[in-house]
């Protein structure tokens, strides 16, 4: 007889008033006893949620230069989000502000994961890819976000990266053979051994963070390489598949500038986002030169 | 002759650059070349009004952009400049 029951409990609803009809929006639940009391208690526990999460609201200063105004000199403008209701990386947050407070924040951004170096930018004082670096919660400090330094700033927080691009392009980073290629679709044969001493060196996603932390590279950046692309080097010359050693080797020795500018003052392994060390790379490059002349 | 100002290294730098897109002006062919000498010699000259002389920020800057400009106005590839003017946008 349960249409009885229910009949009477609709009435009893009907009197009562339609306050207490929690699955008004869930028209599949309609009548069933079991989903309603399972409704009520989603919705009590839902709507408590905002008010137990406190709202943590932190402030960002951020450098901002624009171009197209260029009577303004550059400055740090205060922005303040709540970080209950943002990501856990500073990508996040810019991200947030770019889309809710000012859409005319402009950085460089593309894979989120830390992989494609595009968003590296000096956070607090350090040089790292904002995708990988969380926010600090305390909320009673400002973070201070500037792009990297010692860089020429196009707009806001993008820098002039042609030089760093073109020095890469120097040291010819592509694999090149006196012996001839392997029959068509066979591989370039390497031992495992080999392929070990790549590690630590092919990681590099050229973000930029340690040439633009290190003090040789902000002295002579024209002519000086820099760590990331002395890292990059020395995976080509450690590489075994290649035929070119020595004359890699002789292009980065012929002059003073070009590795030796370097002074093991090792900024750059204490900043690399990827924990790399590019202080290690160099020096074995230089005492393979030195043991091999 | 008038004894010439000295110049400045940034003012040595901008000439320079001007100096380099007539250069490169000269290349291209005749019709092509006129035009792109009057387009950057507007431009300069606007800039020449418009940028404060102490406002080193900006000055360097322009010099950066320019020079990549002309890199690429050197290519072989390029034949020729023109310029678009955006509307302003309705208040």
């Amino acid at each position: 007889m349960k249409w009885i029951k229910d009949g009477g409990a609709k009435v009893a609803t009907f009197l009562k008033g339609d306050e207490k009809r929690l699955d008004k929006n869930f028209p599949a639940l309609k009548d069933h006893p079991k989903a309603r009391e399972h409704a009520a208690q989603a919705a009590k526990l839902s709507a408590a949620v905002p008010e137990k999460a406190p709202t943590k609201t932190k402030k960002f200063e951020i450098y901002r230069w624009n171009p197209e105004q260029p009577h303004r000199k550059p400055f740090l403008q205060s922005f303040f989000v709540d970080l209950s209701t943002c990501g856990p990386m500073v990508l996040d947050v810019l991200q947030k502000i770019k889309a809710e407070q000012d859409s005319t924040l402009c950085y460089r951004r593309s894979c989120r994961e830390g992989i494609c170096g595009s968003c590296s930018m000096n956070i607090d004082g350090n040089n790292t890819v904002a995708c990988l670096k969380p926010v600090d919660a305390d909320t009673s400090k400002a973070t201070m976000i500037t792009p990297l330094p010692h860089m020429f700033v196009v707009k806001d927080l993008v820098v002039d990266l042609t030089n760093f691009y073109h020095q890469h392009k120097l040291i010819e980073p592509w694999l090149k053979l006196k012996k001839p290629s392997p029959a068509e679709g066979r591989e370039y044969l390497q031992s495992p051994s080999d392929r070990k001493k790549l590690d630590g060196l092919y990681e590099c996603i050229l973000c930029a963070c340690c040439s633009a932390a290190c003090p040789a590279y902000c002295w002579n950046s024209e002519a000086f390489l820099g760590p990331a692309v002395l890292i990059h080097a020395c995976r080509w010359v450690a590489d075994s598949r290649d035929d070119f050693t020595k004359e890699r080797i002789q292009a980065l020795t012929e002059d003073e500038y070009k590795m030796y500018r370097c002074r093991t003052i090792k900024n750059c392994t204490a900043t690399c986002p990827k924990s790399l060390d590019p202080a290690r790379a160099i020096s074995t490059m230089r005492t393979h030169y030195h043991n091999n002349i | 002759m008038a004894s010439r100002p000295k110049l400045s290294g940034l003012q040595k730098q901008v000439l320079g650059l001007y100096r380099g897109f007539l250069r490169a002006a000269r290349l291209k062919a005749p019709e092509e070349r006129s035009q792109i000498e009057s387009i950057v010699s507007v431009e300069f000259r606007k800039n020449v009004e418009a940028v404060d002389r102490k406002n080193f920020l900006y000055i360097e800057y322009l010099l950066r952009r320019g020079k990549k400009q002309l890199e690429q106005l050197k290519s072989v590839d390029t034949i020729k400049l023109s310029t678009l003017e955006v509307g302003q946008k309705p208040q």
